[in-house]
Formats: structure tokens, C-alpha cells, sequence
């Protein structure tokens, strides 16, 4: 087939070659990436990024409450405000964003217009995973700033006032005010926070795939976001849950079988909260940061797998 | 070169309504082609049946039975998406995205980019007259300009067919007249175009061949004259006639063998006419 030769000469806007069967690549990261970051536009212009503003106006507010506490308390204390509340945005926002505009997108015809263009349903789930996680990455990456100004601008006050009030004293030798100073340096700025803010946006990949298979079912983004907190909360007692079920279920395979399925359908959100002892000064143990890693990705593949199953022969 | 553009056989689409029991059939062992390079309407009141037909066409909806292709590529095929464009009906874009934005998503959707992409874009806001308005987010666009946009993006990969699920349903005279034009334009150029609407008037206006739907199986089916075109009778259209005169008239077919006159009245669109007496014999049937 070629173009029709007799198409009037002074018309035609013709500039892309036409045939049939061109040739589609299997898999397009361009058309992913295309997806993605229109959902980040879609987001941003939603003003999301106000979050952050809020977010730093609270960890300055508490940075600079004169409480009655050791220094090491109060930077413990900013660090507990503005680490737990990274977390709840990142598992939270994975959540709504993700629950809201995969079925807006639906409701709306968008998806017709997008899936009547030569782009395979496995892109456009990964394109709306990506530019949710995008959003979340650079979200958690500017309050992990903010956090660490403030972290830090507090913590040199700190180290200076009190090596100047002990010294001053006249009453410690060099190696105790090392030590005291190191005390307040363990609750202060350290490399090993990073881990903690890699956890959070782990989970928040995790929850956010959970959400892109129960959406490419459920009939309301209500139901999408109930249900996956409710997968969220049972995830965080996953070791509770399923010693429990396991126990009573000793007598017959098909249950056993059941419980094993559930157990792997409910992603273990445990697994992400050794990073709350990181950020109270604990040491990294490297061991379960690779285990969070790749349970993470197993855990993507998995869901988006089962997404797409679901999501390939859905009409609309 | 005589390869359809679309072609659909023994198509039946059957929608199960959570019961097993209970079911719809929209579309019913339905088959027609588009040829490659003309206007084709599918005309249905609501519910008949023509939204169903063009999502399974395009993929989005498998087929219960039967099957659609596109220009000899299965509609599940990705690779036929390459040759075609879509509006679906009353069709919402991302409302945060310009005009010019909106054209450049969809165009890399099909992989375009670059100058080339940015030269389409110019090229199809001019042919949609939204030049003006390329700049502004389409949340603030009129229900018009929504549908010139959405026309604008089907074109985008330049796709040799063009499917329209009522292009023209709530726009107003002059909207729709600037749709239509644009339709007629795309034919000249050399578009194949499947549309579906159940304003007959504008239906007759741009189409070459029609396809009458109803409870998802087609009634009738054929170019516009042959469709209107009955063989054996004859109309007049008089002005200013006399009651006198058209009793003459009346007076002179009486008096010859074998002629009478069927129907006497103001003269109409006749494709209202035949969608009319079609629609009061499906009902018959039904009753
Ligand atoms: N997803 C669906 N689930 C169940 N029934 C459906 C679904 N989509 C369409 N139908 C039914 O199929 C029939 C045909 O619908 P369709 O939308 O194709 O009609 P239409 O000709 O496009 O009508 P309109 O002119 O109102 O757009 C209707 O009876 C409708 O209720
Ligand atoms: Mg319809």
C-alpha cells in the first residue's frame, strides 16, 4: 500500500510515510517514559510539590522548639517528626495517586485515545508506575534535603555550644568531651539516613504496584485506596497474621496452599522497618538492606505481572 | 489497492451483566467494509449498537464472535494502530495539558519526535483552526474546540483511517459545520473515514456509503443514492403549488393503469425518512 496518488497538491500535511504494518517495537521505553513523565506534568500541576512546603515550615517549626531536653533528645526528636512523616507521604501519596488516575483515565476516554495509538498495555501501566514513583523520588529527595539543613545547622549549634560550656567548666578531659560530642554526633547528620529515605520509597513502590493491580480491577478508585490500606495495615502484622493462619490451618494441603498465596499476595511491609532504628542512630545492617532490595523487585514483578493479566484482556 | 480498511464479519458482541444469566447483545452477527479512501457512516439511534462496533474494531474490546480487521491486520494487532486515528465520543483529554501539548503526547506516543513532530503539530492546530489556542490548557477549551483538538490528535501519525464515534454530537451549527468540512477535507486528501452518528442530515452530507444499524444488526447498507433510490417510483417536488393544480395532478395519475400515488406531503430529508420507516419495522417485528 502506498499513498493515494491523486491526493490534491496544494493539501496534504503528509509528513510521516504511511503503511501498513510498519513495524512496532515489542517494547518501547520511549512510550513509557512518554507516559511517565505526563504523569509527573499531571501531578505537579496538580500542586502537588506544595506538600513540601508544608513539610519544611513543620520540620523548621519543630527544629526550633525550645524543649527542655539533652541535645541528642531534641535532634532525635526532629528526626523521629521529619523521617515518619517522609514515610507517611511516600506510602500514602503511592496510594492515592496511583488509585486516582489510573481509573480518571478510564472514566475520562483518556485511555481510549492513548491505547488506540500503537502502545501496548504493559507500557502504559509501567508509565503511570514510573511518573508516581518519580513524583515520590523527588519528593523524598528535596524533604531529605530540607531534613538534613536543619539536622545539621542544629547539630553544629549543639557540638559547639557544648564543647564550649565543658571546656569552659574546666572539669573533663579531652577524651570524655570527645566522647560527649560524639553522643550528639550519632543523633545527628549521618550518611546511613539515606537508608532510611531508600526504605521509605521502596515501600512506597511496593504499595504503589499493589495499587495498580487492585485498580485494574476494582470499579472505584474509593474501593482501590480502602483495600489497599487495609493490605497496608495487615502487610505491617504480616508476621502476626501468618503465624496465626498457619497455625490453625495445620490439617489440610489446600489450605495450606491458600495461606501460602495469600502470604505472598500481602506484600510483608515489615520487612521496611528496620529503617526506624536507623533513624534513631542504630547501625545499618547491610544484610537486610540487600534482603529489602530484592524483595522489592520481587515483589514489582509480581504485581505488575499480575496486573498486566488482568489488565491485557480488560475492555472498556 | 482494493484492500478494505475495515472489515468486519459476523461480528457479535455479547456483554454479560454480572448475573450469568442475564446479557445484552449489542452487537449481532453484524458484517460490512470500509473501503479504502471513502467516507463510511454507521447510523443507530442510542444504544444500537455503533460505539460497540468501533471499540472493537480498534481493539480496545475483543469480539465474542466473528471478526474485525483493519486493513487486513487482526484489530488486536498493535501494528494496525499504527494506521489509525480515533475520537472517541465525548472525549476528555488530560485537562493540565495546552493544545500544543496535548498534539505532542500522542504524537510520541507513536513515536514521533523532533522537528518533524513539531511541524505536524503546527500543521494540524492551523487545520483544526486551535492556533490561537494552542497555548491554553485544554480545561478551559469548549465542548468544540475539545472535538477539534480530539480530531487534531487522531491525525497526529498521519494514519491512513480515521475512526469517529460521533464526531459532531454536541456542537453547536457552526462547529459542526466546521467538522464536517474538515471530514469532506480529509476524504480529498485521501483518508479512509469510518464515522457514526445519528445526525442523518450530516451523515448524508459527508458520506459516500452508509450503513444502517439497529439492535447491533444492520438493516440496510449501500451508497447514498441507492439507498434513497426507489426504482419504480418517481418524486416530485413542486413550489407554489394550488390546491387546484395538485388536484389536477391527482386527477391525471388516477386516470392511467397502474399508477397512484404512495404519499403526498412536504418533501423531507430522505434519509430521516428511511431511518423512520425502518425504525417503526423493527419495532413491528419486535411487537
Ligand atoms: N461495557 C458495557 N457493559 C454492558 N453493556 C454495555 C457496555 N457497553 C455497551 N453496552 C450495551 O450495549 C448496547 C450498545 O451500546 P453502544 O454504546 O454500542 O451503543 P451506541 O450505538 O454507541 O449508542 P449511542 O448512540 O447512545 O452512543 C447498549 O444496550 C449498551 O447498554
Ligand atoms: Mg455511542
Amino acid at each position: 500500500m502506498s499513498d493515494t496518488p491523486n491526493a490534491p497538491a496544494e493539501s496534504a500535511p503528509r509528513t510521516t510515510p504511511r503503511g501498513a504494518g510498519k513495524s512496532v517495537p515489542i517494547f518501547s521505553i520511549g512510550r513509557v517514559y512518554t507516559i511517565a513523565s505526563s504523569t509527573v506534568t499531571q501531578l505537579v500541576r496538580m500542586k502537588t510539590f506544595y506538600f513540601l512546603l508544608a513539610f519544611a515550615l513543620v520540620v523548621v517549626a519543630v527544629g526550633n522548639f525550645n524543649i527542655p531536653a539533652t541535645p541528642a533528645k531534641e535532634l532525635s526528636m526532629i528526626k523521629k517528626v521529619a523521617f515518619g512523616t517522609m514515610d507517611i507521604f511516600a506510602w500514602l501519596f503511592a496510594i492515592v495517586a496511583t488509585a486516582l488516575l489510573i481509573p480518571k483515565d478510564v472514566e475520562d476516554r483518556t485511555l481510549y485515545t492513548i491505547l488506540s495509538k500503537p502502545v501496548r498495555r504493559i507500557e502504559y501501566l509501567l508509565g503511570k508506575l514510573g511518573g508516581v514513583l518519580s513524583v515520590i523520588a523527588i519528593s523524598l529527595v528535596a524533604m531529605y534535603a530540607i531534613c538534613a539543613v536543619v539536622i545539621f545547622s542544629r547539630e553544629s549549634l549543639f557540638v559547639a555550644a557544648e564543647y564550649d560550656s565543658m571546656k569552659a567548666s574546666g572539669q573533663y578531659t579531652a577524651a570524655e568531651i570527645e566522647e560527649q560530642l560524639s553522643l550528639i554526633q550519632q543523633q545527628g547528620l549521618r550518611a546511613e539516613l539515606g537508608i532510611a529515605v531508600l526504605a521509605s520509597f521502596f515501600k512506597a513502590s511496593v504499595v504503589a504496584a499493589v495499587t495498580i493491580f487492585l485498580s485494574t480491577f476494582a470499579s472505584s478508585s474509593l474501593f482501590t485506596i480502602i483495600v489497599s490500606i487495609l493490605l497496608f495495615l495487615i502487610g505491617h502484622a504480616h508476621h502476626m497474621a501468618s503465624s496465626f493462619w498457619l497455625d490453625e490451618s495445620g490439617n489440610s494441603v489446600v489450605v495450606q496452599m491458600m495461606v501460602k498465596v495469600i502470604k505472598i499476595l500481602i506484600p510483608n511491609y515489615q520487612l521496611f522497618s528496620f529503617s526506624e532504628g536507623i533513624v534513631q542512630g542504630e547501625a545499618v545492617v547491610a544484610a537486610l538492606v540487600w534482603q529489602m532490595g530484592g524483595l522489592t523487585a520481587g515483589y514489582l514483578v509480581v504485581f505488575l505481572l499480575l496486573s498486566l493479566l488482568v489488565f491485557v484482556d480488560k475492555e472498556f | 489497492m482494493s484492500e478494505p480498511a475495515v472489515e468486519v464479519k459476523n461480528l457479535t458482541k455479547v456483554f454479560s451483566l454480572g448475573l450469568k444469566k442475564d446479557y445484552v447483545v449489542a452487537v449481532d452477527n453484524l458484517s460490512f467494509e470500509v473501503k479504502a479512501g471513502e467516507v463510511y457512516g454507521l447510523i443507530g439511534p442510542n444504544g444500537s449498537g455503533k460505539s460497540t462496533t468501533m471499540k472493537v474494531v480498534l481493539g480496545l474490546m475483543a469480539a465474542s464472535k466473528g471478526s474485525a480487521k483493519v486493513f487486513g491486520l487482526d484489530s488486536g494487532d498493535i501494528r494496525a494502530r499504527n494506521e489509525i486515528g480515533f475520537l472517541p465520543e465525548n472525549p476528555y483529554f488530560y485537562k493540565h495539558l495546552s493544545g500544543a501539548e496535548t498534539l505532542r503526547f500522542y504524537g510520541k506516543l507513536c513515536g514521533m519526535k523532533g522537528a518533524a513532530l513539531k511541524d505536524r503539530i503546527g500543521e494540524l492546530l492551523k487545520l483544526v483552526d486551535l492556533e490561537g489556542a494552542a497555548n491554553r490548557r485544554l480545561g478551559g477549551y469548549s465542548k468544540g474546540m475539545l472535538q477539534r483538538i480530539g480530531l487534531a490528535q487522531s491525525l497526529i501519525q498521519n494514519p491512513r483511517l480515521v475512526i469517529l464515534d460521533e464526531p459532531t454530537a454536541g456542537v453547536d451549527p457552526v462547529g459542526s459545520r466546521q467538522i464536517r468540512d474538515l471530514i469532506m477535507r480529509l476524504r480529498d486528501e485521501g483518508y479512509t473515514v469510518f464515522l457514526c452518528s445519528h445526525l442523518l442530515e450530516q451523515v448524508q452530507e459527508v458520506c459516500d456509503r452508509v450503513g444502517i444499524i439497529f439492535k447491533g444488526r444492520m438493516r440496510r447498507e449501500g451508497t447514498l443514492d441507492e439507498l434513497i433510490e426507489i426504482e419504480n417510483q418517481t418524486s416530485m417536488t413542486i413550489e407554489n403549488a394550488t390546491p387546484e393544480l395538485i388536484a389536477e395532478i391527482n386527477e391525471l395519475i388516477r386516470s392511467r393503469a397502474g399508477a397512484r400515488v404512495v404519499e403526498e406531503g412536504h418533501s423531507r430529508t430522505s434519509l430521516e425518512h428511511l431511518f423512520i420507516q425502518i425504525a417503526e419495522r423493527s419495532r413491528e417485528e419486535k411487537s
